[in-house]
């Protein structure tokens, strides 16, 4: 038939979709309407991408190696050219910055063309630091593909956001972005473990910019915590690291900070769970979960709009992925034993204190905030409970956290920015005057709360079908599991009862009566989100899918990993699980060869001169 | 000729100085301080410190390249040292360390050469000073020989204390040298009789004969005597520590960094600091390297890990309890200090010990000087940048002049991927390495705790604007500190980033 036959048969879905999306705004704006109309039409065009059901390919498609490196490295080169561009110009810097992250967010499509099969994917190696054993190494799997793909779709979200409300000193807000996209995504895909490290710490400078910079009124407390809190624990887990690194070269005999090599290791006990302790104190004050979260209420509060949606959408996940990969990975016996007691950490400190703690709160942001304390207890039940849905429930719920937490931030600057106030005492039937602004607010409410049809809902309902069924948990279970679900019903009540305040009831306040409703900037911003909540709702096996191979491969090394604790448990000496190859292991660092020559450095005793053989010393005098 | 290319470093940078008196003693005759025509006080200043400047850096760098070309050569290969071993030993261990302190003092005299036409002390024997102390300290990294070591350490002393001195008028500077000339001169004097108590109980004084009868004793037949040696130990690291700015020797170090001229502070930050832990490591393998008193229950380094421990805890606690930038930058270098005694005390169980603290100087000395250069690069004439009010705001209006100082209070705080990260990294693995679990958990939380008032310098500068109508500081334009401040940032990027060859050179380098 002919092309434009075809090419109408091809692409109706589409149009449809962009039409009905188009013709939703009853109101002027042009470009709101192409973004709500492009935006639906992504989440078609994701639908049938990812749509399982296609004939698996004869061969493995070609995975580009230097895939990561483009999106680690773009943003962070794209850093450093903006210190170059003028400040006078910050339309430039704007649409260099937002350009910049949206060719990210594109090139990190390309990670969807690879079906995700057990192993690692898009691997690069370098040689950094041979002598420290230190490699330039990152990859991504399963565990990590989503939370790439939620942090280079919140950036620019984010950056546009924070356009709307910041207008000085554009030039470092952008800097400080870009290279915090930068260091994120670096963090997620590093698989060396002094890769990671480094990119983890590069994360704080640019956060701590954004937050005293541009935040709100007890910026620099805010800021201070924040840094000095995570820094603490990141100092711990670097001397983990650096014990780890010790106790591979007594075994094997070389230095690496591979993880795949580190992660063979059986330490006997104490030192085992000193370790385990260091990486899970870093990973568990950025989540945050009780009693580590006290900097996150502040962070969230003094930060500015953007930079609290990139908080809470990616820079959270980090603490939760880290514990997955790492804790998970490395430390399996002690991560199995201390799960019940975690998991009741988690689910009475996180889940129930910060949902009352919420309850509790007149700022909207301040409770948004508790609520994400609240919503990554859940995330941390998930993988405690240490199943094969549990774990995927739990990286399902922490993009779906990135995507409602992230909106519900951006919906809090809309009315902060017209009232500068986020009392919700000082607001009331606002759906009269606002109502656009009280649909988006609803919806996202309801994905907050888990209700069926938004992707909350599949991922608190996954976490909480593994706590009854997790072994990990014992004989705990299934009263974890029923407190879990009050937690749900806690974030229905804050939840609500914060929508009821603010936006139902009589319209009192005569300072409300003139508010403008979302305007252009907030709409084009908000609209993917929405697309994703029904999305994920709907359709979470889209995303799930991709997951499965991944966490298969981690809780059968979680299993085994355990047994070989429990085996070693009372000896003294280390030993290293042994290499199962196969495409797990992909990437492991060999032994590096021994120099040819002897080194031409000269030994410490023909240094000292002191040789007491021929007894030819250098003597002074006498 | 051998031996000519083996003190090649040291004679360079002595003929330099020679040379640079005569230019400065038969050049133009420079402006007394006094009352000019019109009433008003003039500083000294007869506008040569550009060009002296100039020359004394070039100096000092001809003696870094001439150290590494001795070093790529291969001292091993050299005959004819024995005639100036055990007094001057030239291995990769001195050459290294002459380097380092080339370096410093490269870096110091440029900024001197910025910072002091600008503060009107435009004194030109600030720059044989810095040349005659370089001497002093290359010849103590070099040291093999305990009548070597004092003369070394006090023609590096004597030309500092004369250094802080430079501002005449100033009862704050007068202070700050007589305090550290008065103790520093009490720890040398200690220092000497341990190094008297040493020859009355071994009869050598060269360390490496000192260390040979140190490991006969016990045999039968020794004559040297155990509590003697002892004693004389606790003596030589006590007024070693002293150099080094340990705790509790510290007490001069925060006057006399804030009261000298910053240069000068520069200078004893980084050179003064490299050269005493060269030496206080050669005594401590060469001398006092016998087992019994490298382990943990009968030796030193029981002594160097509360030494190390103190000086980080008092010095990050205090530092971040100043109000002056420069005060605080003198206790964050006795922190600094803590972290390499740290390695200095891994020596016992690990050979990347020793390297690991050489590395750590290293990146220690370009990070410090980069930031008190760039805290010299924030006041001018009239209004030096001394506290953190001074520094308000200048990250929006002096942007290049903030970001700089970022760069370098980053790498001390040792956050990757600056230089100064590798530093701590690899002075801990050693420390890991000998079993040291708890020094190294406490280094680390003390990095933590440090990253508080290196990150408060960077709030005021960014995050803070200056009170309204106070005076503030502005940003001197003198290429020479920009030139200094290039130079230490291109070797903090580079030793951050691409540290391999660094690390491999300083592996070699065995005291």
């Amino acid at each position: 038939m002919n092309p434009l036959a075809a090419a109408i048969v091809q692409l109706w879905p589409y149009a449809l979709a962009f039409v009905v999306a188009a013709a939703i705004p009853r109101r002027q704006g042009r470009w709101e309407r192409f973004a709500i109309g492009l935006s639906a039409v992504l989440g078609v065009a994701f639908l049938r991408g990812m749509w399982p059901g296609a004939e698996a390919p004869s061969e493995p498609p070609i995975e580009w190696p230097h895939l990561l490196n483009v999106i680690v490295f773009v943003p962070i080169l794209g850093a450093i050219a903006v210190l170059f561009l003028p400040r006078q110009a910050p339309r430039l810097l704007k649409r260099f910055s937002i350009a910049v992250l949206l060719v990210d967010f594109v090139a990190s499509l390309w990670l969807l063309g690879a079906p995700m099969a057990e192993g690692w994917h898009f691997q690069y190696i370098a040689d950094w630091l041979p002598s420290f054993g230190i490699r330039y190494h990152v990859a991504i799997d399963g565990v990590s593909l989503w939370l790439v793909l939620l942090t280079t779709l919140s950036s620019p979200l984010a950056l546009y956001v924070s356009f709307g409300s910041i207008q000085k000193r554009t030039k470092e807000l952008c800097f400080s972005f870009l290279l915090l996209h930068g260091a994120m995504l670096g963090a997620f895909v590093a698989l060396d473990l002094f890769l990671f490290y480094l990119f983890w710490e590069l994360m704080l400078v640019p956060m701590i910019l954004i937050i005293g910079v541009w935040g709100g009124v007890e910026k620099i407390k805010a800021a201070y915590k924040f840094f000095l809190y995570t820094m603490a624990g990141s100092m711990l887990m670097l001397a983990a690291i650096l014990y780890l690194v010790w106790s591979f070269k007594q075994v094997e005999g070389y230095y690496t900070f591979d993880y795949l090599a580190l992660r063979r290791l059986v330490l006997p006990d104490t030192a085992a769970w000193l370790c385990f302790a260091g990486f899970a104190v870093a990973f568990l004050i950025k989540v945050p979960m009780w009693p580590f979260h006290t900097w996150l209420p502040d962070a969230h509060v003094q930060a500015p709009t953007g930079g609290s949606v990139i908080l809470a959408a990616v820079l959270l996940k980090l603490g939760t992925y880290g514990y997955v990969r790492f804790c998970m990975g490395l430390f399996e016996g002690p991560a199995w034993q201390a799960g019940a007691t975690l998991a009741w950490v988690a689910l009475l400190g996180g889940v129930i204190y910060g949902a009352l703690c919420a309850w509790r709160q007149a700022d909207i942001k301040r409770l948004v905030a508790y609520s994400s304390v609240a919503h990554l207890g859940f995330v941390m039940l998930g993988l405690f409970s240490a199943t094969r849905s549990g774990i995927e429930g739990a990286l399902l719920q922490m993009v779906n956290h990135g995507v409602s937490t992230g909106a519900l931030f951006i919906l809090v600057g809309v009315i902060y920015d017209r009232r500068h106030t986020r009392l919700a005492s000082e607001y009331g039937g606002l759906a009269k005057v606002m109502p656009i602004y009280a649909a988006l607010f609803v919806v996202f409410t309801m994905a907050s709360i888990g209700v069926p049809g938004t992707n909350g809902f599949v991922g608190e309902y996954m976490i909480i079908m593994s706590t009854i069924v997790s072994q990990a948990l014992g004989r705990w279970a299934t009263s974890q599991a029923a407190v879990a679900s009050a937690g749900v019903i806690l974030a229905a009540v804050y939840m609500l009862s914060v929508v009821q305040k603010v936006f139902f009831g009589p319209l009192d306040n005569p300072k409300n009566k003139s508010l403008t409703d979302v305007n252009t900037r907030e709409a084009i911003s908000l609209a993917p989100l929405v697309v994703l909540v029904f999305i994920i709702g709907f359709f979470p096996k889209l995303l799930l899918d991709r997951m499965h191979d991944s966490v298969t491969s981690v809780v059968a090394r979680y299993v085994d990993g355990r047994l070989a604790y429990q085996d070693h448990r009372g000896r003294a000496d280390t030993v290293l699980e042994p290499l199962l190859g196969g495409p797990t292991e992909a990437g492991y660092p060999e032994r590096p060869a021994a120099p040819a020559e002897p080194s031409e450095a000269p030994s410490v005793a023909a240094i000292m001169h002191i040789d007491a053989a021929n007894g030819a010393g250098v003597e002074g005098t006498p | 000729m051998n031996l000519l290319f083996a003190l090649s470093p040291l004679l360079a940078v002595a003929g330099g100085a020679l040379l640079l008196m005569l230019a400065e003693a038969l050049g133009k005759p420079a402006v007394a301080e006094g009352i000019n025509a019109d009433g008003l006080v003039t500083d000294a200043g007869a506008g040569r410190a550009p060009e002296l400047a100039v020359g004394s850096s070039v100096v000092l760098f001809c003696g870094a390249i001439f150290s590494l070309g001795v070093w790529l050569y291969g001292p091993e290969k050299l005959a004819g040292l024995d005639a100036v071993a055990p007094y001057f030993i030239v291995d990769r261990f001195s050459l290294f360390f002459s380097f380092v302190v080339c370096i410093g003092g490269a870096l110091a005299t440029l900024l001197g050469g910025g910072y002091l036409p600008e503060h009107g002390i435009d004194r030109t024997e600030f720059f044989s000073l810095v040349l005659w102390a370089t001497v002093g300290a290359i010849a103590l990294s070099a040291a093999g020989d305990l009548l070597s070591l004092f003369v070394g350490l006090e023609t590096m002393s004597l030309g500092v204390y004369c250094m802080i001195a430079l501002r005449r008028g100033s009862l704050k500077a007068s202070e700050a040298a007589l305090k550290y000339f008065l103790l520093g001169s009490f720890a040398a004097a200690v220092q000497l009789f341990g190094a008297g108590l040493l020859y009355g109980a071994t009869g050598h004084t060269d360390l490496a004969g000192i260390g040979k009868a140190i490991r006969t004793v016990g045999e039968a037949g020794s004559t040297v005597s155990a509590p003697m040696v002892l004693v004389a130990m606790v003596m030589s690291i006590v007024g070693l520590a002293f150099k080094v700015g340990a705790v509790p020797f510290h007490m001069w170090t925060p006057d006399a960094y804030e009261g000298a001229p910053t240069p000068t502070t520069t200078y004893m930050a980084v050179a003064l600091k490299s050269a005493a832990f060269a030496i206080l490591m050669r005594v401590l393998v060469l001398s006092f390297g016998d087992d019994r008193l490298l382990s943990w229950g009968t030796g030193w380094p029981p002594i160097v890990a509360t030494l190390a421990i103190l000086s980080m805890t008092l010095g990050n606690v205090v530092a971040g309890r100043q109000d002056s930038v420069k005060r605080m930058l003198a206790y964050s270098s006795i922190a600094h200090a803590g972290y390499a005694l740290v390695g200095v005390a891994a020596i016992l169980g690990s050979d990347q010990a020793a390297p690991s603290v050489s590395f750590y100087l290293l990146t220690y000395t370009v990070s410090t000087a980069g930031a008190f250069g760039a805290l010299i690069l924030c006041g001018s004439q009239g209004r030096e940048a001394v506290s953190y009010e001074d520094l308000a705001g200048v990250g929006r209006r002096h942007p290049t002049a903030a970001l700089a100082f970022s760069v370098f209070l980053l790498s001390l705080a040792g956050v990757p991927p600056a230089a100064g990260f590798f530093g701590k990294l690899y002075v801990f693995t050693a420390a890991t390495e000998a079993g040291l679990y708890w020094l190294t958990v406490l280094g680390l939380l003390n990095s933590a705790i440090a990253a508080y008032y290196y990150l408060r310098v960077m709030v005021y500068m960014y995050m803070r604007e200056p009170v309204p109508g106070a005076p503030v500081a502005v940003p001197m334009k003198s290429s020479m500190v920009n030139v200094a401040l290039i130079i230490a940032a291109v070797a903090v990027a580079l030793l951050g980033i691409f540290p391999t060859k660094a690390l491999q050179l300083a592996a070699t380098a065995l005291p």
